[in-house]
């Protein structure tokens, strides 16, 4: 098990405070976590304690996993990377791992509840193994408890018999002594053909622990052994049946998510609480490489909180500004209602389509303007004027619209674009080792540049979601210009990856993009270390949302 | 196995009758039936006769029939197209239930409509609120629907 920081840049890293390397970078394993809590505790005591109730240096999630390699590692505090301001503690689990988790939860209950393996695993998935609610609820009335989950303390275990006269089977009506079949507490009998049928149609369907007995109303729970024993020939639907049990695990829990990247087979715990989302944006990185958020589930949208984001895309997605446009450049024809876009000229308008002559201040027929000429004397009547300030309004807020969806959009379209950048930067690399003479180790820095370029893309991007929503005060000025200072960096680094690099020249601009990498990966470290602290100290206002 | 179990519950069916309803193949095909309910007694229903069809899936009694009315009615739970409201028909369904036990469970549904999760809303209120209008709307459309 290990744990990870969410970290933009991978392969080197800078001290939070004091710009000195952190040699320890590379493999932290389980430990990095105690690491992150102590650093952060440092960087920011107060707040960590309130949003992050659940992880602390020494949080209840890590002292519990019993599984691994925590034992022999002590932990150097003065080699430990401090976390970042925006950074979250979380943990990847692979899909043995979340077993192994399950079983320790069930084996830690177990002796306090005092009831057999079985129903202890069963109740605790009932209570969606919230531990605290499923010991007071236990304490207060056991028996009910058990009742309600449809369990019993000790259930028999599970066999398959035979031999009964009577027996005859309410599924398929087949009966006599030969047929074997299984019966719960309940004492519901059916042969064993029919339950392997009926659990094997319920596994299918996604269920696990949830298969009950199949008699109507009849909520007595099969349980995982009876399961197990049933299905025990079917290798395809046991697999299936005990990938749902983990699914079912990490759905069941809000402080576990499954990362959303196609065929990725990791889930992350995490216990920022969904209260603290607004402030705090809890991105995590994947073991698969994937950077999410966990509390939306969508892309790395740092530094915007995800309720911003959710409305933002919306925004951009609904129709609502397309209409909003046609509001404020277009008029209908009076007469045949064509939509009709002034683009130029006069106010003496002739539709095309019906050839009907208006005016387009007042919108009344052309001829009743006589010989004023080209200036209508309507236009200063009180409801004109009205209609004239409420049209400036919605154009207005279209124009403040645009202005932010156009920088945000231009990051996006960059970002895509540095992809392809990562592509040919990888062919002049090697093209620069054979016609330069230059290592592989020397032509790194230009990868790097673009590892940059495309997290500072994308936290740009999001910051132009953040400045829609801000109210204008000093504060966003401030804001603004932080945000300025690392766009206008990321662009000139972007120029000069795109530079061509030639015998004479590269040396130059090698370290002309390194320099420019650092500082643009400092103005990117103090945005985001601004915006979150600003975030979680309510310094800006943002639009009631 | 569903041929198997239909045939067995035919045979039942055909044994021992229930009293308001009955159900039996339309041709030769042994998975789609046609069922008739009685109105019962206690309801604006009574007098009238309701048609429905049943549809027995192939991996049946593992998956629920699909059994939907053919005669119109007025019923919170029972909508224009005649598809029924009823848990028992759909997660709530057990192997164990046969077609006979349905019937029985809707021939009750049309006693004791349930309001508080109707299929048709309009139905529902009016039923909630005012239930003369529900009872009399239900009666003239079993009158004009269900009476031959």
């Amino acid at each position: 098990m290990s744990g990870y920081n969410s970290d933009g840049f991978m392969d080197e890293d800078y001290d939070d405070d004091a710009f000195e390397y952190s040699e320890e970078e590379e493999e932290f394993g389980h430990n990095a976590i105690i690491g992150n809590s102590a650093g952060a505790s440092q960087l920011n005591n107060e707040s960590q304690t309130e949003t992050q109730p659940g992880v602390s240096a020494d949080g209840p999630f890590y002292e519990n996993d019993l599984l691994d390699d925590t034992g022999d590692f002590e932990p150097v505090l003065g080699s430990i990377k401090k976390k970042k301001a925006w950074e979250v503690d979380y943990m990847i689990y692979d899909p043995e791992e979340l077993r192994a988790k399950q079983v320790n939860i069930a084996a830690r209950m177990e002796p306090l509840l005092g009831i057999s393996k079985e129903a202890t695993r069963l109740l605790l998935r009932h209570y969606f193994w919230k531990e605290e609610n499923l010991i007071e609820d236990y304490l207060s009335d056991s028996e009910r408890t058990l009742a309600k989950a449809g369990l019993t303390a000790y259930p028999p275990p599970p066999e398959l018999k035979s031999g009964d006269e009577n027996f005859s089977c309410a599924i398929c009506y087949t009966d006599g002594a030969d047929e074997s079949y299984l019966a719960l507490t309940c004492g519901h009998r059916f042969c064993s053909d029919c339950y392997r049928t009926y659990v094997t149609g319920k596994v299918l369907e996604g269920d696990s622990w949830r298969i009950h007995c199949p008699a109507p109303k009849c909520k007595v729970l099969l349980g995982i052994t009876a399961s197990r024993l049933l299905l025990a020939q079917d290798n395809t639907v046991m697999e299936r049946y005990e990938e749902n049990l983990t699914r079912s695990f990490v759905n069941d829990l809000d402080t576990f998510a499954w990362c959303p990247a196609p065929n990725c087979e990791y889930a992350i715990e995490c216990h920022v609480p969904r209260t603290a989302w607004a402030t705090t944006i809890p991105v995590v990185e994947c073991k698969c490489g994937n950077s999410f958020c966990f509390g939306c589930k969508f892309d790395n949208h740092l530094p915007a909180p995800c309720y911003m984001v959710s409305r933002w895309l919306q925004k951009c997605k609904d129709d609502s500004e397309t209409s909003n446009w046609i509001k404020v450049n277009t008029k209908e024809c009076v007469k045949c209602k064509s939509t009709i876009e002034k683009n130029g000229g006069c106010n003496h308008m002739t539709c095309r389509d019906c050839h009907y002559e208006f005016c387009w201040i007042c919108m009344g027929p052309w001829s009743e303007h006589g010989q004023q000429f080209y200036n209508c004397n309507r236009f200063n009547e009180d409801s004109s004027k009205e209609a004239r300030e409420s049209i400036s309004k919605t154009r207005q807020s279209l124009e403040r619209y645009i202005h932010y969806f156009t920088r945000y959009n231009n990051h996006e379209q960059s970002a895509k674009l540095a992809r392809k950048l990562l592509a040919t930067t990888e062919k002049n690399m090697e093209q620069m080792q054979r016609e330069l003479a230059l290592s592989w180790i020397e032509v790194q820095f230009l990868r790097d540049a673009v590892d940059v370029l495309s997290v500072c893309r994308s936290t740009l991007k999001w910051t132009y979601v953040l400045a829609y929503y801000m109210v204008a005060d000093n504060q966003k000025i401030i804001f603004e210009d932080n945000q300025s200072d690392l766009e206008m960096a990321t662009e000139q680094l972007n120029g000069l990856v795109e530079d061509p690099i030639g015998q004479d020249t590269v040396d130059d601009i090698k370290r002309k993009i390194m320099d420019k990498s650092t500082y643009v990966k400092t103005r990117w470290e103090t945005l985001l270390r601004d915006i979150t602290t600003g975030l979680q100290e309510n310094r800006w206002q943002f639009e009631t949302l | 196995m569903a041929l198997k179990r239909i045939n067995k519950e035919l045979k039942d069916l055909s044994q021992d009758p229930p009293t308001t309803c009955s159900a039996g193949p339309i041709g030769e095909d042994l998975f789609h039936w046609q069922a008739t309910i009685m109105g019962p007694k206690d309801s604006p229903y009574n007098g009238g006769v309701f048609f429905l069809s049943i549809h027995f899936p192939t991996d049946y009694p593992f998956k629920p029939p699909k059994i939907t009315f053919t005669t119109k009615i007025y019923h919170p739970n029972i909508n224009s197209n005649g598809s029924i409201c009823l848990d028992i028909l759909k997660d709530q369904w057990s192997p164990a239930l046969t077609i006979s036990k349905v019937l029985l469970s809707i021939c009750s549904l049309l006693t004791d409509p349930n309001p508080d999760d109707p299929l048709v809303p309009e139905i529902a209120h009016i039923y909630k609120t005012d239930r003369h209008r529900y009872e009399s709307i239900a009666k003239e459309w079993t009158q004009k629907y269900a009476c031959k």
